[in-house]
């Protein structure tokens, strides 16, 4: 079989991509890495917990589900006719897993031998759904315990508050194993539905690497794709509900057993719903290297604090940069949650008047490039970051050329509309007396 | 298949272990200082490394260390304190990119080697001894972080079972000590304390990257100039053959959702026994993935748990059992549990549970060659054990690992005690606005 691929490279990476397109329009994407021991290969759908509301053309039915479907259905992806997917890559010595985000639902597996025979169990499980009542209902309760086990996990409880604080309307509110009672109204008709939106080639895409032969690999892939006979399908058509500007509350607080209070403080990004692909990952890149500059443990007011005992090493802060949303998170665990508040609105203002200096801007991008090159060590790494760049419709390769094209001055402009003092919320896990 | 490291002394006695490999785009250090873990020195060492990574001479303060760790493309600097069978390991890692990314033409080894040995073999004094400031700081820091070990609910189950079973032994000193070890630290204190840990205690440097074997060592013995002891500490191996007789049980309540169980079980095998591939054989057909018996029968069968694995302590030769559990689940549970600690000894082991998990383990071992601190932390555990298998050692003795060989440790394995966090009664988490 002739498969025909285009080459991605980089040529400071030293790295090769093949981009296959596979009928009936599954992107395929092989990083040959010689010299490695394990295989990583990924397979994913544009698929999370956000995606909520979608209809797929022609058709005009609007189906709605309840939070927490995408996660469901990728446990329940893992169980077919035949039993327990999990024991089938175990027999061919791979480990597999998978994982459920905002934007997408990924599965995976890892092997050192048996590659083929590894890859076509995962395509194979992947396209073969099973849903039955009892699988379903069974499900039901170990998702209970795990969204249990999250209730106790404070870090992630502080991370879910402020989303819920910060948006008013968007899913991305909402956890993404939904709740115990969301979950409760899952049915294997409903799982049905999503599946056979979500899971079509056309919305979906596999990233391969290790020491692998890319064209071998592709044909395999290509004749497990084509013995399914798939069908052209319409366009899927997802629904966001209208996000207001205004942020839904400005404080938010829940007491756990934990050893001091952990703060976290953030803004919702108003414009990223109108930028895509490399726009996107410029955005990203100028907030990353302004946070680094503002928060970064290199500069003043890390160290300040540090010294001032209101933060530990875990402060951090993050921003996220997707098609649909966006937020910056800046926080830690903290004896005095007023204190570090007023002095992270201080360091903003500061910035806003007084920009950040070109050594600043320069060494935070030369750390940013460093990073980046030490993480292509990870094969992971690099395949479930391409993959999500790739869903963006970007390139984790671009990187390196976007991170060179940032300005400072745009840097300054995006601290004012960013970062706005006035529309942030915060949200506070205290310790709870216990006993 | 393996990588061998090449292995040198320094003309100050310290072991350098380096592995040339084109497979990797950074340039990985790790340098390890082994204690004794004992309840009077714990804290001294645990400190240490913080105090050191605050500043030194060449770089006086962390803001200045941070700036020129950025210069160098983002290179980190970690410092950590690795429990490992009675040994208290202070560990200080180095990652860099690979020059060849960079165009920058070799200085990142000379560099990032000379400011490893800078952190920690010149460190920033006044009066000559450390800043006293600097120690009230990282004291404080570290009370905080021995707090915090209750922030994560299984972490903090698992080493409360572990401190209560070893409560007596050296085994049972938590690898940051206690809150009160930590009051009378001044800096002169740890100042002459420190001295004599570099002098005396075994050091291991670890160096892997595309880089040339004589310039490695030239630099390395330029970096770490420090004189030390012809008389390098004996480090003893931790003790495994502690007899029970009864098993404790301890249950503590919390205001929390799900359960924690764990239980501690006495394997009665060092590292260096005979039978090391038919306990990791052992405790992989038990808990150690998904296919394995736990997993099968109290997860997927029966619903009683989110997760519940089996956990290796090899040095000490200790195996527990962890398990987040719905409270009101827990005797079902533990009855589940026994019975596949009882089909182990009987040897009702399937041919494909064996199979798989013999499987399973090797790639995982074969795996860690892909990732430099991976190879590191297994190389170290061989150091630390008193034998270091190689990969294909390992493999090959797990390939041949019979259900006879499984149930001879089987026969060893003692449960000693079982620890149990659990919601209180009647209360829920509270929520507020």
């Amino acid at each position: 079989m002739k498969t025909n691929y285009r080459l991605i490279e980089n040529k400071a990476l030293q790295e090769s991509v093949y981009h296959y397109r596979i009928n009936p329009g599954m992107d395929l994407y092989i990083l040959p890495r010689a010299g490695y021991q394990k295989k990583y290969a990924i397979f994913s759908t544009r698929f999370g917990s956000i995606d909520n509301s979608f209809r797929v053309e022609p058709e005009n039915e609007i189906t709605a589900l309840p939070d927490g479907v995408a996660h469901f259905l990728e446990h329940k992806l893992f169980e077919d006719e035949q039993g327990n997917v999990f024991d089938r890559f175990a027999a061919l010595g791979a480990s597999a897993n998978a994982f459920t985000s905002f934007t997408q639902t990924t599965y995976l597996f890892s092997c050192t031998a048996n590659f083929e025979q590894n890859l076509t169990e995962l395509l194979n499980f992947v396209q073969d759904p099973y849903f039955t009542e009892e699988t379903v209902s069974k499900e039901q309760g170990i998702i209970g315990q795990e969204i249990r086990m999250y209730e106790d996990h404070p870090h992630w409880r502080v991370f879910f508050n402020l989303l819920e604080s910060l948006y008013r309307e968007h899913p991305v509110r909402n956890d993404i194993a939904g709740t115990v009672e969301s979950i409760s109204g899952i049915t294997p008709d409903l799982l049905y539905r999503c599946y056979n939106t979500f899971y079509h080639p056309s919305n979906m895409a596999v990233f391969l690497v290790g020491d692998l032969e890319p064209d071998r690999v592709a044909a395999l892939v290509e004749e497990n794709l084509s013995a399914r006979n798939y069908k052209q399908m319409g366009a899927i058509v997802r629904y966001y509900p209208e996000e207001p500007e205004a942020i839904m509350k400005e404080k938010t607080s829940q007491e756990l057993v934990v050893s001091e209070p952990i703060f976290y403080l953030g803004f919702k990004d108003n414009v990223i719903n109108k930028l895509t692909g490399r726009d996107l990952m410029h955005r990203e890149l100028l907030m990353e290297l302004i946070l680094d500059t503002l928060f970064g443990t290199s500069e003043m007011l890390y160290n300040d604090l540090y010294k001032a005992d209101l933060i530990d090493e875990g402060f951090g802060f993050e921003y996220a940069a997707e098609s649909t949303y966006g937020y910056t998170m800046i926080g830690g665990e903290t004896k005095d949650p007023e204190r570090l508040h007023e002095q992270i609105i201080k360091e903003i203002k500061k910035a806003q008047k007084n920009g950040i200096s070109e050594e600043q801007f320069e060494r935070h991008r030369r750390k940013i490039l460093g990073s980046y090159i030490r993480k292509f060590d990870s094969l992971e790494f690099i395949a479930n970051n391409f993959l999500a760049y790739k869903f963006r419709d970007t390139d984790l390769f671009e990187l390196p050329g976007v991170l060179n094209e940032v300005k400072r001055e745009e840097a300054l402009a995006l601290i004012g509309e960013n970062l706005n003092p006035d529309r942030h919320a915060v949200s506070l896990i205290l310790p709870l007396t216990d006993g | 298949m393996s990588e061998a490291y090449s292995v040198h002394y320094l003309s100050n006695g310290i072991r350098l272990l380096f592995l040339a490999t084109k497979k990797f785009k950074t340039i990985s250090l790790g340098l390890f200082i082994h204690r004794d873990l004992k309840p009077e020195t714990v804290a001294l060492n645990a400190l240490l490394p913080s105090v050191l990574e605050q500043g030194c001479r060449l770089y006086p303060d962390y803001l200045t260390l941070q700036r020129h760790l950025e210069n160098l493309y983002g290179s980190e600097l970690s410092t950590d304190i690795i429990k490992s069978g009675e040994r208290q390991i202070i560990a200080f890692g180095l990652e860099s990119a690979h020059d060849r990314f960079l165009g920058e033409n070799g200085r990142l080894l000379k560099e990032s080697l000379s400011l490893l040995g800078s952190v920690v073999s010149d460190p920033l004094l006044e009066n000559g001894v450390f800043r006293e400031d600097y120690i009230r700081q990282e004291k404080n820091q570290l009370v905080k972080d021995i707090k915090a070990l209750l922030n994560d609910k299984a972490a903090y189950a698992m080493e409360r079972c572990l401190s209560e079973m070893c409560a007596d032994e050296k085994f049972g000193v938590y690898k940051l000590g206690r809150i009160e070890d930590y009051k009378d630290i001044d800096a002169r204190m740890l100042y002459s304390y420190y001295r004599e840990l570099l002098s005396e205690s075994p050091i291991d440097l670890y160096i892997i990257g595309d880089l040339d074997e004589a310039e490695v060592i030239e630099t390395a013995e330029k970096a770490f100039t420090i004189s030390r002891s012809s008389n390098i500490a004996e480090l003893a191996p931790a003790s495994t053959n502690r007899f029970i007789s009864d098993i404790r049980t301890i249950e503590e309540e919390m205001t929390v959702n799900q359960a924690k169980m764990v239980l501690g079980y006495r394997t009665y095998t060092d590292f260096d026994d005979s039978l090391h591939c038919p306990l990791l054989v052992y405790s992989g057909v038990l808990g150690g993935f998904p296919h394995s018996k736990l997993f099968m029968k109290v997860r997927e069968e029966a619903s009683l748990a989110y997760y519940i694995h089996t956990r290796l302590e090899r040095h000490k030769g200790l195996m527990v059992i962890a398990a987040g559990i719905n409270p009101v689940d827990h005797d079902n549970a533990r009855k589940i549990i026994d019975e596949q600690l009882n089909d182990m000894v009987e040897g009702r082991i399937s041919k494909t549970e064996l199979d798989n998990t013999r499987r399973g383990l090797i790639n995982s071992l074969l795996s860690r060659q892909d990732s430099p601190s991976q190879l590191i932390s297994f190389h170290l555990d061989g150091m630390v054990g008193n034998k270091v298998y190689t990969f294909e050692e390992l493999i090959s003795g797990i390939e041949s690992v019979s259900i006879e060989d499984i149930q001879e440790i089987a026969g060893r394995i003692k449960l000693d005690t079982a620890y149990l966090l659990k919601p209180r009664e009647g209360e829920d988490v509270i929520y507020e606005d």
